[in-house]
């Protein structure tokens, strides 16, 4: 065997051990849900599946609470993806402008995002009792009534983003400070010799150069929103009113709780369209802005 | 030979031998028989699961011909692995499912036929068993499984602030209410306003888990979920009475803290609400406070009759089990059948009448008081679509109590959800009964 040969053999050698579990855990689960959203198929029946055509996506259209979970879903990309950009952006060039001190921060922000979701939402939920938490108690000393945070549709989504920011706020910013760490400092001397403001420099370099890093935290979170599940569903379990419980929770609910796995699938896939369209907009919307 | 190439040939002999002992039924150095291996699956995860395990060993060792290996895992994913593996033919051997999930299970054709354990010499005698309860296990004149416990929900007390209240019986002991007008009384005494105006700082009673809370009151008010012909009336006359008296404890004279998931078991555990309705099963997770003095009893009677909700843990075989293990798998079941006053310790209470009637189970004070209600105690409806019953009566509990509608139109909203749901999920109402010769 010729050397040429054995290189390039190796070369898939190396790639095969993640290709083999991309195709058996990702591709394949995804043409098996494409199936499936084809079908009827009751897990909790002995009945094979059956041909229903485009019947499960038709039902989705009009179940009310498909759609009450695509809006509880939307509220909550609407409200938490912005403000983790903000925030995660912030917290990076507050970091990136420290001298010292600042692998200590780094850690104390990234350390919440350590801990299992429901460890987090638990946690949070004491916290948010409205009767004997945390901060009922807090606005109690302060002489104002408690607030209803999870029993209250207008106050749930906004209690879920807090906590989600204190949870996962510190991974996008880490991400932020190791790209504000690669922009060359000479941009920022020859801009600062020729009278520019820190806050002109951020807009003028800091910003643009950093956009590719931008783009990929922006698409990331708004995919990672999209499948809200833990949080509301430990936190509130849907409530109230259904105010708070997302399509994955929805889907998860359909397919294995009632074993409805055609209908659920249909829905999944109904959620892939939703991102897909957001992502591309998104990319779509940067690289404009980029040129 | 170097010491590297005699290590070399010694892993390749154990490897090689220790293949060849798994490819074989039996291994020729030991001189004794293999053993059935059973593999047990639940979702015991509390201090319930340590007690099975105490059992399980102590089963394992009176038995040395038997393996017993026990997989616990959370509820809400037990069901799913349970599903999946037992259709796709990888099920446990013997596994737990509750009363109100046998119907939806036994769709799938993964349960075995339970009618030799109560047959035979050693038989367990199904008369010790509540007929009602055997009767939730019968699908097409079979018995699939053993009824271990009944966990039904009852009312947990704070016996101190009872007492502070001066809620005490002559003896000057905590009296929990019996009735509606005790039960009343009790929850305008037990309210403590806070020093500014509108806190309190402490509450007489609150809500659990609201749709329980509704399903316990559901049987007082002679409510039902199904009638005879199997169409559903989650929104009879009954069922609405028990709602409007839930949303009348908002009403006013706000007697409870507004209504919010978990608040009441948390508040309880905190010692700032005094009653509480929940299951049984919460005895585990008040044994571990030192600061809850706290008393067990039936739930008053709201109602014009006697009643509450409870489930059962039913011991299931997988179908089409050999012949060796189906024996060691009736074994081992018999042996937990036998058991039952161990189990009650876990806070169950047996499903077995002899061992309710033990002085050693009386003096369970909590398991006791609670196995007050089981002569009238309600079990889930016999339904393949239970869970989405359970999820749409939530919903419409809350958004009655919430005041967004009445709770005549929550409930007829919820009925006609339920019957649309079943309805494209092509499932029957209810599951039928068919009497088995094994029912006394």
């Amino acid at each position: 065997m010729s050397s040429q040969r054995l290189k390039k053999l190796s070369q898939y050698g190396f790639l095969a051990p993640y290709a083999l579990a991309f195709f058996t855990f990702i591709v394949l689960p995804l043409f098996v849900a494409l199936f499936l959203a084809f079908v009827d198929y009751d897990l909790a029946t002995q009945s094979p599946p059956r041909f229903v055509g485009f019947d499960n996506f038709h039902e989705a259209f009009q179940d009310q609470y498909f759609w009450m979970s695509v809006k509880a879903t939307l509220v909550f990309v609407v409200l938490g993806v912005p403000s983790t950009i903000v925030l995660a952006l912030a917290l990076a060039v507050g970091m990136h402008a420290m001298s010292r001190g600042r692998n200590f921060v780094r850690a104390l922000i990234f350390l919440p995002g350590m801990l299992n979701v429901a460890v987090a939402a638990i946690l949070w939920q004491w916290f948010y009792n409205s009767e004997f938490g945390l901060f009922a108690h807090l606005l109690g000393e302060m002489g104002f009534e408690p607030l209803p945070f999870l029993s209250d549709k207008h106050l749930v989504w906004p209690a879920i983003v807090v906590m989600t920011l204190w949870w996962t706020v510190g991974s996008s910013a880490v991400i932020f400070l190791a790209a504000l760490q690669q922009v060359p400092p000479q941009l920022y001397e020859a801009a600062s010799i020729d009278g520019a403001s820190a806050w002109r420099q951020f807009w003028s370099i800091s910003l643009p150069m950093i956009q590719p890093v931008l783009l990929f935290i922006l698409v990331v979170n708004t995919i990672g929103a999209f499948q809200i599940f833990g949080q509301p569903y430990l936190m509130t379990r849907g409530g109230p009113e259904l105010a708070t419980r997302g399509v994955v929770q929805y889907i998860y609910e359909t397919a294995f709780n009632n074993y409805r796995l055609g209908y659920g699938a249909a829905m999944s896939w109904l959620l892939f369209l939703i991102i897909a369209v957001f992502g591309f907009l998104q990319y779509y919307a940067l690289r404009k802005m980029q040129r | 030979m170097n010491a590297k190439n005699s290590i070399l040939l010694l892993f390749l002999s154990s490897v090689i031998l220790g293949l060849l002992r798994s490819g074989t039924s039996g291994w020729p150095f030991e001189g004794s028989e293999e053993k059935v291996q059973i593999n047990f699956w639940n979702g015991f995860t509390g201090p319930d699961g340590r007690v099975m395990l105490r059992m399980i060993r102590e089963f394992n060792e009176a038995n040395p011909d038997i393996n017993v290996t026990m997989q616990r895992m959370e509820w809400g994913i037990y069901y799913n692995k349970l599903m999946v593996a037992g259709i796709g033919g990888r099920g446990p051997d013997i596994f737990v499912v509750t009363a109100g999930a046998l119907p939806r299970i036994e769709r799938a054709g993964f349960l075995g036929n339970a009618d030799a354990l109560y047959a035979g010499k050693d038989r367990v005698p199904a008369e010790d068993f509540d007929p009602r309860l055997l009767e939730l296990c019968e699908f097409n004149g079979h018995i699939v499984g053993l009824p271990m416990d009944v966990h039904p929900q009852g009312m947990y007390s704070n016996a101190r602030m009872l007492k502070n209240a001066g809620i005490v019986d002559a003896a000057g002991h905590p009296y929990p209410p019996r009735d509606r007008k005790q039960f009343l009384a009790a929850v305008k005494r037990l309210k403590i306003a806070g020093e500014s105006a509108g806190r309190v700082d402490q509450w007489g009673f609150a809500l659990t888990v609201w749709r329980l809370n509704f399903m316990s009151l559901v049987p007082q008010f002679g409510g039902r979920y199904f009638d005879e012909s199997g169409q559903c009336i989650l929104d009879c006359e009954e069922n609405i009475a028990a709602l409007e008296f839930l949303v009348s404890l908002l009403g006013e004279d706000d007697l409870i803290p507004p209504p919010e998931n978990g608040l009441g078991w948390i508040g309880f555990r905190q010692g700032k609400i005094a009653m509480v309705f929940d299951g049984i099963y919460m005895l585990g997770d008040l044994h571990r406070l030192n600061n809850v003095d706290y008393m067990a009893s039936p739930l008053p009677q709201i109602g014009p009759h006697p009643g509450t909700y409870g489930d059962s843990h039913v011991l299931c075989l997988r179908a089409e089990l050999p012949a060796a293990k189906q024996a060691a798998v009736l074994k081992f079941m018999r042996f937990l059948a036998d058991s039952g006053l161990q189990w009650a310790e876990a806070g169950q209470i047996p499903a077995r009448i002899s061992a309710r009637e033990t002085e050693e189970f009386s003096r369970m004070k909590s398991q006791a008081a609670f196995a007050e209600q089981l002569p009238y105690v309600a079990y889930p409806p016999r339904t393949p679509g239970l869970f989405e019953l359970q999820q749409q009566i939530d919903y419409a509990v809350e958004r009655a109590m919430l005041k967004r509608v009445t709770p005549a139109e929550a409930l007829r909203e919820a009925r006609v959800n339920f019957e649309t749901y079943m309805d494209n999920a092509n499932l029957p109402m209810i599951a039928k009964v068919s009497k088995s010769k094994t029912q006394p």
